[in-house]
């Protein structure tokens, strides 16, 4: 027996199949719309909307930031591309400005070697510099981190060069090259600590010193820790500025040359922003501006009022610029008695201190009064936290 | 017709919701429950203590209250091998206990020479191959006289791809890992070929493949197996805090990136105790509340044994805090 629909029972059942299928599609879609935002994906800089006022647009002077392998200017409040992309495993990386501003040294990082360049403030006439590939692996090298003396006349990069008689042994050395010179003019400044990662992060000095991140292995903690480094002659072993119980890294200085920045994780997975007086040879009591973030890459606003860094945005973890305004402290009206120097590591080798007259007195401790609280510049980009930034007026 | 169009709405809701999560039930049958039990069990523990009992199983549905250890298996699971004949390069013990918020997290050496629960001696990472989980868990519970309620196993596939569905991993990395000799067998067809890579220090966001390159290189380490380990650990801790942000919708999501990269013996078709774990990884916010621990000097010394180089354990050192945190 078969029972004949009438067309307005067979229209009422498609209709009704039809209200099924949609609910059913419904909730399907509605599930699938509720899954966490994690994987949200993050918008190249200066996408979306911004208002006119907002902080970012007040930032003097230009900043240089990397996402994604593209090297970025930031110029009140509008992001430009200054190098693309290479595409592939290639990308830009660690922009540091020369002292006048109107030239940059930048990473160029490939899938196993990276080679300095230098451009032009707008990317434009990019120069190698380096040349560290080679078709068999293990002779790939990595150069890294370059920064330009005060003068402009030379270039600190790190360097992985080879250990002659242990392949696995792969640290970076601090090397200081002549601008417009080659590899083979190069001169090793640092000594590494063997299978630590090395010797890295170089600031140079109006002195003619470096302040630099080394790593030890620290026999108390068992672990490989980070210490900011002094060192006043290639060659010269040098001291620790802070205890490596402390893992501080990053070091960033001042336009003053009077106050030290630095990022300091005591070995846990959180980081605080240290700023500390610095005269050159001796490193004050370190004050903690920023905690409870992830923040890196500490750059020093032009006239000394403030620190931008990186630091994650939410569940999603991208990395966004933030600001820290610092006040203005008054000008120094006495020399303070110097800080003593940072304990060295157990284990470590402490050259004697070379007498380093202070050119300037070194300024107060910071205030203890209240900051402001640091402010978000930027939201849903993802910067490279790796990457340091530069920023000139 | 108007009670058949009514019944037939809830119904294909919840059609599409079966729809929806059709692969997670799918992947929990295939992928979860597994046995972690091997038939047969040798007696003998190297100090001398006798193995323990197993634990009466939990009856299904009912949430966690008292503690309970998970090994983490973590495998090269590339050509080299034939599958489920891997190593584990990475072996963690996990205590949590739910009462009072405590995990204790212990990495047992991959070289630690062992007695195996099949027989002979061994590095430990060797048990695996030797039977699978069942006789990895029976080596470590043999050896380190706990009891292991459940494990989870994990490729090196895998990991990468749950961190990249994950939206990647914050993590401070601890010093530069440089390796000129790391392994490319997953880029490449040849299981043997090497890469070089840099994984610079300082808080970073880390895709997969990055993350993965932090855990595994240990060429360039100081403490090699155990700078690594300690690694691993910091991974472990950064998604167990990127796991506080999933719902039951990212589930299907998480099975398709799997894809045999996954075994457990948990049950996770009981969704009860599933939403209790996770509403447990939510509460442990405090890292005082994770205790990480590695079996440095003196708890194990360097060796060379048949001419492998290995790490031997100094099992009255071992023992006390096995028992202090695992008991």
């Amino acid at each position: 027996m078969s029972r004949r629909w009438s067309p307005r029972g067979l229209v009422a059942l498609l209709l009704a199949a039809a209200l099924w299928v949609t609910c059913g599609l419904g909730a399907y879609l509605y599930l699938g719309s509720h899954r966490s935002t994690l994987t949200s994906q993050a918008q190249k800089p200066g996408q979306g909307r911004q208002a006119n006022d907002a902080p970012i647009s007040h930032l003097p002077g230009v900043l240089y930031l990397v996402q994604d392998g593209t090297l970025y200017q930031l110029q009140r409040g509008t992001f430009t591309p200054v190098l693309s992309s290479p595409g592939g495993p290639g990308a830009w990386t660690q922009p540091a400005l020369s002292p006048n501003g109107h030239s940059l040294l930048v990473v160029r990082r490939d899938y196993a070697f990276s080679d300095l360049y230098t451009t032009d403030a707008a990317g434009h006439g990019l120069t190698q510099l380096t040349h560290n590939a080679s078709k068999t692996v293990e002779l790939n090298h990595w150069a890294f981190y370059p920064r330009l003396t005060a003068d402009g006349g030379s270039i600190f990069f790190s360097y992985d060069a080879k250990d002659r008689f242990n392949d696995y042994n792969v640290v970076l050395t601090i090397y200081q090259m002549p601008v417009g010179g080659t590899f083979t003019q190069a001169r090793k400044w640092t000594t590494p600590n063997g299978y630590t990662g090395g010797d890295l992060q170089p600031v140079p000095l109006a002195s003619g010193g470096l302040v630099y991140t080394k790593y030890s292995f620290d026999n108390a903690s068992g672990r490989i820790l980070a210490q900011i480094w002094l060192t006043t002659r290639a060659g010269s072993v040098g001291r620790a500025l802070t205890p490596a119980a402390d893992d501080c890294s990053e070091p960033a200085l001042a336009p003053d040359g009077q106050r030290l920045a630095m990022i300091c994780t005591a070995a846990k997975q959180v980081t605080s922003i240290e700023v500390a007086p610095f005269d050159g040879t001796n490193l004050g009591p370190r004050q903690t501006l920023v905690t409870g973030q992830l923040a890196s890459q500490p750059a020093w606003a032009p006239n000394g009022g403030g620190l931008v860094y990186l630091a994650p945005q939410g569940a999603a973890g991208h990395f966004q610029l933030w600001l820290q305004p610092i006040p203005l402290a008054p000008p120094p009206t006495a020399a303070p008695p110097s800080a003593p120097p940072a304990s060295p590591p157990r284990g470590a080798q402490v050259a004697k201190p070379t007498p380093t007259p202070a050119l300037t007195p070194m300024p107060p401790a910071p205030s203890p009064t209240p900051l402001p609280a640091p402010i978000r510049l930027t939201q849903d980009n993802d910067f490279d936290a790796t990457s340091a930034i530069a920023w000139h007026a | 017709m108007l009670a058949l169009v009514l019944v037939g709405l809830p119904l294909s809701g919840l059609s599409g919701a079966a729809a929806y999560f059709l692969p997670v039930v799918v992947a929990a049958y295939a992928q979860t429950g597994q046995s972690a039990r091997t038939t047969a069990s040798p007696s003998a523990h190297p100090s001398g203590s006798a193995a323990p009992a197993p634990a009466a199983p939990i009856p299904a549905g009912s949430a966690r209250t008292t503690a309970f250890t998970v090994l983490l298996l973590g495998s090269d699971d590339d050509s080299k091998f034939q599958a489920d004949g891997v190593l584990t390069q990475s072996m963690i013990l996990v205590r949590v206990n739910p009462v009072t918020r405590h995990v204790a997290m212990l990495s047992i050496p991959r070289d630690l020479w062992v007695p195996l629960s099949v027989g002979g001696a061994a590095k430990i990472d060797a048990a695996y191959s030797y039977g699978g989980a069942p006789t990895a868990i029976a080596t470590v519970e043999r050896n380190f006289g706990i009891h292991v309620d459940d494990y989870v196993w994990v490729g090196l596939r895998g990991l990468v791809k749950l961190i990249d569905y994950m939206g990647g991993v914050d993590v401070t990395t601890s010093n530069p890992v440089l390796d000129d000799f790391y392994p490319a067998d997953l880029e490449s067809t040849n299981p043997y070929s090497y890469k070089r890579v840099a994984v610079l220090p300082g808080p970073q966001h880390l895709d997969g493949i990055h993350a993965l390159e932090y855990v595994r290189s240990r060429h360039g380490d100081i403490q090699e197996d155990f700078g690594r380990s300690q690694r691993q650990q910091q991974v472990l801790l950064a998604l167990r805090g990127k796991s506080k942000s999933i719902n039951p919708t990212d589930l299907p999501g998480i099975v398709a990136t799997f894809n045999g990269e996954f075994k457990t013996s948990m049950n996770l078709t009981d969704f009860g105790r599933l939403r209790s774990l996770l509403s447990l990884a939510g509460q442990i916010t405090d890292p005082a509340q994770i205790e990480q621990i590695l079996l440095v000097p003196p708890y194990t010394s360097d060796a060379i044994i048949g001419g492998q180089s290995v790490v031997v354990p100094n099992w009255a050192a071992i023992l006390p805090v096995v028992r202090q945190h695992f008991a």
